[in-house]
Formats: structure tokens, C-alpha cells, sequence
């Protein structure tokens, strides 16, 4: 007899081979789109607000300004977006009694934070041969703000994945409020042209927390605003991630049940 | 042994509850017996070896399995579409902890279902009948007490109905049988007892033969 954490240890191993093949190889050259999406958009970006940028952080290259924030974002929006859809996507799979809906979704949050690493580190390199000042000041503190960016994702994403089980629209929902994210987080702008009046409104947004302890740990020499806190990201990992696990647990039988 | 004990179900739909398919359904399958389900269309079949096969829940009552059962066979259920069969297969072996034997599992596998190149095609371009095939050379790769299959010889060709006849026939020493069908010599040729399925209730009989002709008694009226 197999004891149950060898047996969910096991399917974790399986699931994980099986949706990195699904992602990598489903469509022609998976794997090089997975690097393309965040270069082109890291230039289209560029191109767009380069010169307004340069003179709002005019002691930091904007390159890398825009690099920190997009890789931070995507990184909680993509993680939180593709465990979303884990349960449905791999409903299939659930015909197996071992496979619980969960263990689809931790799965690909793993998944995600592998290609993130790659797709950072090959970014990284990239604009390194390109003579840009790539290694960061503070690598421990960049390494926290991703690792939080990446668990936040998590919480939003389990959450997401029970609701949209129970209530389909409230994915959709869910979805549609994590793309004005994009603008409210402070990516392609530094959250110093906010109006002091309007930061503690700003700050509400987890994600430009851990996306300014990212550029603060990158830049010696970045300022931000003052009421950016890791306390306050990490808060809400915890509250998002336990609730999500919890709902895990009490719809457990509505997961599996048609 | 497997004990289903007062189940009732329902399935959700976008409308709210649908209605009850299973009403109060108790069965006590023995072991090492090959049970035949028959019933009308609809009638709860599918949905009691679902139950039976733990992919599914009750609304009400509970089902105890004191053995090693297979999930259903049939249908193209458990296969990712966008995966070959091999990776199919190699996943299902991984989850059934076989990571040490995986190359022997799955030789097994590919010459049972005898898909030729096929096997390293995605499964959606697969027929019905040859994913019939890795489904059913998929669960005969692991021992189960109980084999549970819906339909799964329903959609193959003769050579492949002999070759599941003659791989019931040997499991059925060593193993319980579970089937739905609607070919009344399929179910006479691997079934012993029966399970007549009606208006949500189930009654067994001991005899195959006694469950079909109940049930064409109830087709007639």
C-alpha cells in the first residue's frame, strides 16, 4: 500500500511532466513564444513611453525600469490566470481518483514559476550583452518581491479556481478586473507621478508593492513612495492563500461532483 | 467487496438541480463476481459505475469500495487530447507509482492496443475505437480487484472485441468485473450476476439471465 503523501507526490510529478509537455509542445515553437510575448512587449513599451520615462526616473535606465514591473506583473497576473483555469483544463485527468482538482492547480503554479525563472533569466542575459547593468544591488530583496508577486498570484488563482467551479461568471469576472491591474500597478510609470493625494488609494493595489520592492531592490539609487510595504503584500498572501486553500477544502466534494 | 448504500443522485446543470437519476440504491457486489448492468437509456448505468468508480459523488448516501477498483473504461474518459498515446499512458502509470517498471508497463500497453505509429499520436485524432483500445490496454497494464468497463468493446472492430473477450475471460480468475453493455451476448458471455437498473432503483440478480429477462418484461409492458 502506498501511503497518501507518496501517492499526492507521485501525481504532483506526473501532472507536472504532463502540462509542461501540453505548454511547451501543444503549439509550433511553444517554448519560443513563451520568450517572444515578453520582448515584445518589453519593446513595444520602450518605443512608446521611453521618452516621457526617461525624464520621470531620469537616474535609472528605463529598459530595465519597464523589465522589473513587467516581469513582476506578469508574473502574478499569468501565475493567478493560468491556475484559474487549471481545474477545467485538466478535467479529464480527474477521471483518475488519485488526481484531486488542487493538486492541478499547485502543479501549475510550480510550472509557472519554473518558466518565469527561464524566461527572466534569458531576458536578463539578453539586455546584459546589451551592456545594461543587469545584476541587482539587493538580490535577496529582488528574489523576495518576485517569490511574494508569485505567491499573491496563488492565492488569487486558487480563490479564482473554486469560485469559477461554483459560479462560472465569477471567473470571467475575475479576469476582466486583473487587466485594469496592468495599468494600476505602476509598470511602465514610476507610482511617484500619483498625486500624494491619491497614494494611499494606489497602495491598495498589493501588486505595486511587490513590484517597488523588486525595482527598490534592483536600483541603488530608485526612490519610491512612502506607505510601499512587503508586510502588506505578504498580508495579503496569507489571507488570499489560506482562504483559497480553505475553499479547496470545503468544496472538495463540489469540485469533483457533476 | 463493494457496498453502495442508499445512494441518491442528481446531476447540476446551469438551470439548477436536475432530476434524480438514482433513487435509494443499495447493491452489495461480492467479490471476484462479474456483475452486467442493464437498464433503458438513462436510466443510471453510466452514472452508477461513476459512483461505483469514485469519479463522482453521491448527492446522497455513500459507496465504500473494499478493494482496488479501476476507473471506467469507455468513452474516451481519463485521455488528454492534446497528448500522444504514450504520454498518455505514461502518465497513468506515473500516478499509479509505476516509475520504476514504466518501460515494461508500457510496452505492455503499446502491444495490447496495437495502435502501430498511432500510439505516438496526439489522442485527438484518434477514433473511437482506438482510443477503446489504450483504454482498456491502459487499466489491464495495473491489477485491480475490480475492472469497471462502459461500453469500452462497444465501439471496436472483431479483431479487438476477441482480444477483450479473451482478457476478460483470463482476469475474471483473479478479478471482479463490472460492465455496462447493451449487446445481450456481451453481457451473457462475461457476466454471472445482474443488475437491473429502473425508475432509480436497482435490483440484483443473481443470474444474468434472470436480470435480462426481467428487464425485456419491463420494455414490454
Amino acid at each position: 500500500m502506498r501511503t497518501s503523501s507518496l501517492i499526492a507526490w507521485t501525481v504532483w510529478k506526473a501532472l507536472f511532466l504532463r502540462e509542461a509537455v501540453a505548454r511547451l509542445s501543444a503549439k509550433r515553437a511553444a517554448w519560443l513564444w513563451l520568450l517572444l510575448e515578453p520582448v515584445v512587449h518589453l519593446v513595444f513599451l520602450i518605443v512608446l513611453f521611453g521618452f516621457v520615462l526617461q525624464k520621470l526616473v531620469s537616474n535609472i535606465d528605463m529598459g530595465l525600469f519597464i523589465t522589473t514591473g513587467l516581469l513582476g506583473f506578469g508574473l502574478a497576473r499569468n501565475t493567478a490566470m493560468r491556475i484559474k483555469d487549471a481545474i477545467t483544463a485538466n478535467d479529464t485527468l480527474l477521471t483518475y481518483r488519485q488526481v484531486l482538482p488542487v493538486d492541478t492547480v499547485l502543479v501549475r503554479a510550480a510550472l509557472e514559476a519554473l518558466l518565469f525563472t527561464v524566461t527572466a533569466l534569458c531576458l536578463f542575459t539578453g539586455l546584459g550583452l546589451l551592456e545594461y547593468q543587469v545584476f541587482p544591488h539587493n538580490f535577496l530583496q529582488v528574489m523576495l518581491g518576485f517569490t511574494a508577486l508569485w505567491l499573491a498570484g496563488i492565492g488569487l488563482g486558487l480563490i479564482l479556481s473554486v469560485a469559477s467551479q461554483l459560479i462560472p461568471e465569477s471567473g470571467k469576472v475575475g479576469g476582466m478586473l486583473l487587466t485594469p491591474m496592468y495599468f494600476l500597478s505602476g509598470v511602465m510609470y514610476p507610482p511617484s507621478v500619483i498625486p500624494p493625494a491619491y497614494q494611499s488609494w494606489f497602495l491598495v493595489n498589493p501588486f505595486v508593492h511587490g513590484i517597488e520592492t523588486v525595482r527598490t531592490g534592483f536600483f541603488p539609487q530608485y526612490h519610491t513612495i512612502p506607505g510601499v510595504s512587503m508586510g502588506y503584500l505578504l498580508g495579503f498572501v496569507i489571507f488570499t492563500v489560506c482562504l483559497g486553500l480553505a475553499l479547496h477544502v470545503r468544496f472538495a466534494t463540489r469540485l469533483v461532483a457533476k | 467487496m463493494i457496498i453502495v448504500e442508499d445512494v441518491y443522485k442528481r446531476y447540476r446543470s446551469e438551470h439548477g438541480m436536475g432530476k434524480w437519476v438514482l433513487q435509494g440504491v443499495s447493491i452489495t457486489i461480492p467479490p471476484k463476481v462479474n456483475v452486467g448492468l442493464v437498464g433503458r437509456n438513462g436510466a443510471g448505468k453510466s452514472t452508477l459505475l461513476r459512483l461505483i468508480g469514485g469519479i463522482d459523488v453521491p448527492t446522497r448516501g455513500r459507496v465504500e469500495r473494499r478493494c482496488s477498483v479501476s476507473w471506467p473504461m469507455g468513452f474516451g474518459g481519463g485521455l488528454a487530447a492534446s497528448l500522444t498515446g504514450r504520454q498518455n499512458a505514461k502518465f497513468v502509470c506515473r500516478i499509479h507509482g509505476h516509475d520504476d517498471d514504466l518501460q515494461d508497463r508500457l510496452r505492455y500497453i503499446e502491444d495490447f492496443a496495437e495502435l502501430g505509429e498511432s500510439f505516438d499520436e496526439p489522442i485527438k485524432t484518434y477514433s473511437s475505437g482506438m482510443k477503446s483500445r489504450l483504454q482498456f490496454g491502459l487499466s489491464l497494464a495495473f491489477d485491480f480487484d475490480v475492472y469497471i468497463s462502459d461500453e469500452i468493446t462497444a465501439t471496436g472492430d472483431a479483431a479487438f472485441k476477441d482480444k477483450a473477450a479473451a482478457a476478460f475471460k483470463s482476469l475474471s480468475d483473479r478479478a471482479g468485473l463490472i460492465m455496462v453493455s447493451h449487446g445481450e451476448g456481451t453481457l451473457k458471455e462475461f457476466c454471472k450476476a445482474g443488475i437491473l437498473l429502473h425508475e432509480g432503483r436497482a435490483y440484483w440478480f443473481d443470474s444474468i439471465n434472470e436480470a435480462l429477462t426481467e428487464y425485456k418484461k419491463g420494455l414490454s409492458r
